[in-house]
């Protein structure tokens, strides 16, 4: 009886092991692709794209809520998170680090991160592509 | 006794796989996350692109394009602006604050492929060399400018028929690959 009993404690023990292993495995996949560095360098690029393909007139929304899930845990402002100047396009999403892309198309573009009914973000960015010089508000 | 022993020796060994493998998995992974997405090709096909847009409005190149029968020579100056198209936009890119773009756009007229009646191109000159070297997927040829060459088929208003080759490059590889 009592072999038993320690033999079955072994493979609990094992078990539980193995267990935390995987949890963490899979733990450190799931941080490493969604991190702030990787999220950051992504949406930069993916906006430029966007933009380099634009033409003037065009509103652009883009789902950025993954950013702004990691924004809001490390204390950052999403409503800063893009700020497009001179052809080039930063995204930050903590107070530390930002990444920066630049594009060819020679358009305006102003960025605003959409807020729903209470006020809150809601994790998309409208962009809107004006001819050099234009008018950004119309 | 023997049995125990046996198990535990299994037990050791089976968490040396499971190192092993979280190993090769952190390595893997440290390894895809680690290197830049590089978006450098997808940049000069919109470049390609864009330039085509410029060059034949419905399948016709504009008027400003000619002075009488010959090609507008007063192009070769600011045809990129005129496209709509800004180089100067770098700010911390290659070693040598180098512009990252270049662009060739060739016209040929049917009759004649071989010879281009008319060469129009600006940025930097270094990337259309790069562009003709053939690349494998080593480190050295990854840092190379990506390359997009594309052609079409226009007419002028005089309905001569034009073939329009684009070659266009971004150097950029500071931002896209691993350093």
């Amino acid at each position: 009886m009592k072999k038993r009993g320690a033999i079955l404690v072994e493979n609990v023990v094992f078990l539980i092991l193995n267990l935390l292993f995987l949890s963490i495995l899979v733990l450190f996949l799931v941080k490493q692709g969604s991190g702030a560095t990787v999220l950051e360098e992504a949406y930069s690029k993916q906006i430029t794209m966007v933009i380099n393909s634009a033409k003037p007139g065009m509103v652009i929304r883009l789902d950025m809520d993954k950013g702004r899930k990691i924004a809001e845990e490390k204390g950052f402002d999403f409503g800063n998170s893009v700020i497009i100047e001179n052809n080039v396009v930063y995204v930050q999403l903590t107070p530390d680090g930002r990444y920066s892309y630049a594009f060819f198309n020679n358009v305006d573009v102003s960025s605003r991160a959409l807020k729903d009914e209470k006020g809150k973000y809601s994790g998309t960015y409208l962009f809107t592509v004006k001819p050099k010089g234009g008018n950004l508000n119309g | 006794m023997d049995k125990r022993g046996t198990d535990k020796m299994l037990s050791i060994y089976w968490f040396l796989v499971l190192t092993l493998v979280a190993g090769g998995v952190f390595a893997m992974v440290y390894i895809f996350y680690g290197a830049p997405h590089d978006v450098r090709e997808i940049e000069s096909e919109l470049l390609a692109q864009k330039l085509a847009d410029c060059i034949s409005k419905r399948g016709v190149i504009p008027s400003y394009f000619f002075v009488g029968e010959r090609f507008n020579e007063n192009l070769l100056k600011g045809f990129t602006e005129r496209c709509n198209i800004n180089f100067d936009v770098e700010e911390d890119y290659g070693d040598e604050n180098e512009i990252q773009y270049f662009y060739r756009v060739n016209f040929y007229l049917i009759r004649d492929l071989n010879n281009p009646v008319f060469s129009v191109y600006d940025g930097n000159l270094n990337w259309e060399s790069e562009c003709y070297i053939k690349k494998d997927n080593s480190k050295e040829y990854q840092r190379l400018a990506k390359c997009t060459e594309s052609r079409f088929y226009a007419v002028d208003s005089k309905d001569n028929q034009y073939l329009i080759k684009i070659l266009s490059a971004i150097g950029k590889s500071k931002k896209n690959v691993k350093q």
